[in-house]
């Protein structure tokens, strides 16, 4: 959607400041205000800027372009905003917001450099890696052509956390599914959240062409960013398809109630659980997460004060790890203090993007925890 | 300018000045209907040390400096009148102490009343404080110097009754305790000392910044209800109150007068808070107000769930009124009014409020047992229309006439609404807080516009 779609309810926000908080109000829960403490930097604050805007009121400049991709889009304002005619836009314009920015040449050079790596030829990731078309690991896992689901590994995966990825692999190869892997480019996800879309169609259709090759119906995923894209964006950008979309916690969860997967080892340590904004906030599952943690023999799991829907923002989404490196670090430590606090050895969670950046902070300030997504946890266990 | 911002990048860090024209714009509004004013800079500091510094500097360079806490009086007391340094407190956001035996807490400036609920809350459960219905980011000192109310109002005294000590920064950048805490390690009482801490209560930040402040704490009962009534005639208000609070039985009083739904057209509603240590004893307590709403003119609802749980909430989310004309935008005229004049308070409000095409939203806090009463007339108004919020800005201009007009005294009152109360104040009240205000700030640099004598 562009700007001008939400023009009859940017007004509506009357700035009253419940999007900074948790639902307690215990602390600010947004990263971006809880860093720059000035009002514009709140929900609140960027709705007023966006709507002076749109009159006229102020100009594009650096500074405004700044406040706008200075958000992690974590969505803690539209959980936390009480007014629930209109609060669930509040991201929606923010990145409609970063089109507009794009459009009138404001993008932030960082966050430009995504698109440039996307859009080259050899890479087809924000990574700058040579494209994987994943004929060999096909190979290696001797997968088929066809199937009746592909695995979407994520560029994350694939690139900078091969272990979830093989985690993954392994454990679809255990359970014995008939599945697949596809030469998949981005999933359009970094691009859709700094509002560089023009090629997002494109993307999208290449991937969802891919899939169909395979005769798969079924699209399985271990990334959140990848999961949440697939999900709802694609349809959005008229790329329509019929496909079933899991993310790998949806599989396991099913397979556990059917009681066609049983965990038969143990994982003596003390977890607890990171929600991850795209799985969390953005699409609403809490549950099935702990669920599938609680049944692992031996593990004790434990809650960090802010979870569910007020979980703390790792602080890497919405161009933020891209466009503000150290900033995405300074709000994985706070997470990762608070998960120390709990007295947990191991902070788990179900998306490769957070577990980057968890680490990330972890090794920079000798933090002492374990990150290992959830899916690397069953990868340990017989099954 | 660029000088300036430098010497102020200079005390507290570049990342917490700006003269940004983004900044400068969300600091020149607020979500009241008052008019943009200009802003040049806006400085967040995070001890004291460096408001010392800010009010040093300014003064040096005759730089006005406008005090913010949560920004959310909707009179527009935080905007600047006379341009300058927009000072905004929120960084300054540590909760100093608790002392659960004399039961205070002492904090800084800028905590939020929503932290300071929550922390209360969470490590002192049978204690609890004070706090207004308004957004959780409001700060408890920017409410308590403007003499704020809440739900423990009825028993205890507008808020800023509660204060028991202040540490500030005066115009001339000394610093001073006000208090017991400038003659003792506790921050427990205002006196037996003479009570200068008034002065500093809805002065609107032209006499000095608080940076410190020291709360009342009070016990909290494990039972919390309420109870509705509804009543057609408010000529029985000042009765019914007076029934009320001569039973010393409820924690908290509103009053409420909404057209909205149209089921509640002409109606007034009163609900009373009661608490206790059982089930029972608020059984008690119910049935005792049943038996005085009857006997003065008011009938009681029986609430479903979900209401009662609307009101139960605390804060309440009083902002709601933000959206009736779907357009983000409200202000109040609240005021202090004597309780006979308010069956007359209402009726007046609402005639304003139809004369300019609002559906009336009227309500009313007892606050210390019926001492006082806080009236409000609340005006929606759509940000995105222009002649929508030159029409609230009216309705709120006769309504701080009609306050006047009754008695009553507008509360933290908009710039034209201090000046209705100036041209009828006793002009000896005048001269001397004319008296106070140039001996203490005399290069006139603290809000000035403000409270203009």
């Amino acid at each position: 959607m562009e700007l001008k779609d939400f023009k009859n309810i940017i007004h509506r926000c009357f700035r009253c400041g419940y999007c900074k908080f948790t639902s307690s109000y215990s602390d600010f829960n947004c990263p971006s205000y809880k860093k720059y403490r000035f009002e514009s930097y709140s929900t609140g604050g960027r709705m007023w800027l966006i709507f002076a805007l749109m009159n006229n009121n102020l100009e594009w400049s650096n500074n405004l372009s700044n406040i706008l991709y200075a958000c992690t889009t974590c969505g803690n304002c539209v959980e936390n905003c009480r007014f629930d005619k209109f609060n669930e836009f509040w991201v929606d314009i923010i990145e409609s917001a970063r089109k507009e920015a794009v459009k009138k040449g404001f993008c932030p050079e960082k966050q430009h450099f995504l698109i440039e790596r996307v859009m080259d030829p050899k890479f087809k990731n924000p990574y700058g890696e040579l494209n994987s078309d994943n004929m060999a690991l096909r190979e290696m896992y001797s997968l088929p052509k066809k199937a009746e689901w592909v695995y979407f590994i994520g560029c994350t995966s694939n690139y900078r956390q091969k272990s979830l990825r093989d985690a993954t692999l392994r454990f679809l190869k255990k359970i014995g599914i008939n599945f697949t892997l596809i030469d998949e480019y981005c999933c359009t996800s970094p691009l859709i959240r700094t509002g560089q879309i023009d090629q997002c169609h494109n993307f999208m259709s290449h991937n969802i062409e891919a899939i169909k090759k395979t005769g798969a119906s079924k699209v399985l995923t271990s990334c959140a960013g990848c999961y949440r894209t697939l999900k709802n964006d694609f349809q959005k950008f008229g790329v329509d398809h019929d496909l079933e979309i899991y993310h790998v916690i949806d599989l396991i969860n099913q397979l556990l109630d059917q009681n066609k997967i049983k965990f038969k080892s143990e994982f003596n340590k003390t977890v607890t659980y990171h929600d991850p904004c795209h799985i969390g906030r953005h699409m609403g599952i809490y549950e099935i997460p702990r669920k599938i943690i609680k049944q692992i023999p031996g593990l004790t799991f434990i809650e960090m004060e802010r979870n569910k829907e007020n979980a703390y923002c790792c602080g890497a989404g919405g161009g933020v790890k891209i466009g503000y490196p150290e900033w995405a670090q300074e709000i994985s430590k706070e997470r990762i203090l608070e998960a120390k606090k709990t007295g947990a050895e191991v902070i788990s969670s179900v998306c490769p993007f957070c577990k980057t950046n968890l680490e990330d902070a972890n090794e920079k300030y000798d933090l002492g925890l374990e990150v290992i997504d959830l899916i690397e946890i069953i990868d340990q266990l017989e099954i | 300018m660029d000088e300036i911002s430098k010497k102020l990048e200079e005390i507290v860090g570049k990342n917490f000045v700006s003269d940004k024209s983004e900044e400068l714009y969300i600091y020149s509004i607020d979500p009241g209907a008052s008019e943009p004013r200009e802003v040049n800079f806006v400085i967040l500091p995070k001890t004291v040390e460096e408001i010392q510094k800010i009010v040093s500097f300014a003064n040096q360079e005759k730089i006005p400096i406008t005090t913010m806490g949560g920004g959310l009086t909707l009179s527009g007391l935080t905007i600047p009148v006379k341009g300058g340094i927009v000072l905004d407190t929120k960084r300054m956001d540590k909760i100093l102490e608790v002392n659960e035996t004399s039961r205070y807490v002492v904090l800084e400036a800028g905590v939020s009343t929503g932290k300071i609920f929550s922390y209360i809350e969470q490590n002192y459960p049978h204690l609890q404080i004070s706090i207004p219905d308004a957004p959780p980011s409001v700060t408890i000192s920017g409410n308590t110097l403007i003499h704020g109310s809440g739900y423990l109002s009825q028993q205890y005294g507008n808020h800023g009754e509660m204060i028991n000590g202040i540490e500030l920064v005066l115009p001339t950048c000394q610093l001073c305790k006000l208090g017991s805490c400038s003659i003792s390690k506790y921050w427990f009482s205002r006196g037996p000392i003479p009570d200068l801490i008034g002065m500093f209560i809805s002065s609107f930040g032209t006499l000095g910044i608080i940076t410190k402040l020291s709360i009342k704490l009070f016990p909290k009962q494990k039972e919390r209800d309420l109870v509705f009534g509804l009543m057609k005639n408010p000529d029985v208000i000042p009765e019914l109150i007076n029934s009320i609070t001569s039973e010393n039985i409820v924690e908290d009083i509103l009053l409420g007068k909404a057209d909205k739904p149209d089921w509640m057209k002409g109606y007034v509603f009163v609900i009373t808070y009661i608490t206790g240590r059982s089930q029972n004893e608020i059984n008690e307590k119910e049935s005792i107000l049943k038996k005085i709403y009857r006997k003065n003119g008011a009938r009681y609802m029986n609430a479903p769930p979900k209401i009662k749980q609307i009101y139960l909430e605390k804060p309440q989310f009083a902002a709601t009124a933000a959206d009736f004309r779907k357009g983000g935008g409200f202000e109040y005229v609240g005021s202090f009014m004597p309780l006979e004049e308010i069956p007359e308070a209402i009726k007046l409000a609402s005639e304003i409020s139809y004369k300019y095409n609002i559906i009336p939203t009227l309500g009313c806090r007892v606050i210390s047992q019926g001492h006082t009463i806080m009236f409000f007339a609340s005006y929606s108004f759509n940000r995105a229309d222009p002649d929508d919020i030159i029409n609230a800005r009216s309705a709120l201009h006769e309504t701080n006439k009609m306050v006047l007009s009754l008695g009553g005294i507008p509360w933290k009152s908009e710039l034209k609404g201090q000046k209705l109360i100036l041209d009828r104040i006793d002009p000896a009240f005048k001269n001397l807080f004319k008296t106070i205000k140039d001996q203490l700030d005399p290069n006139g640099i603290m809000n000035p516009g403000n409270w203009e004598v």
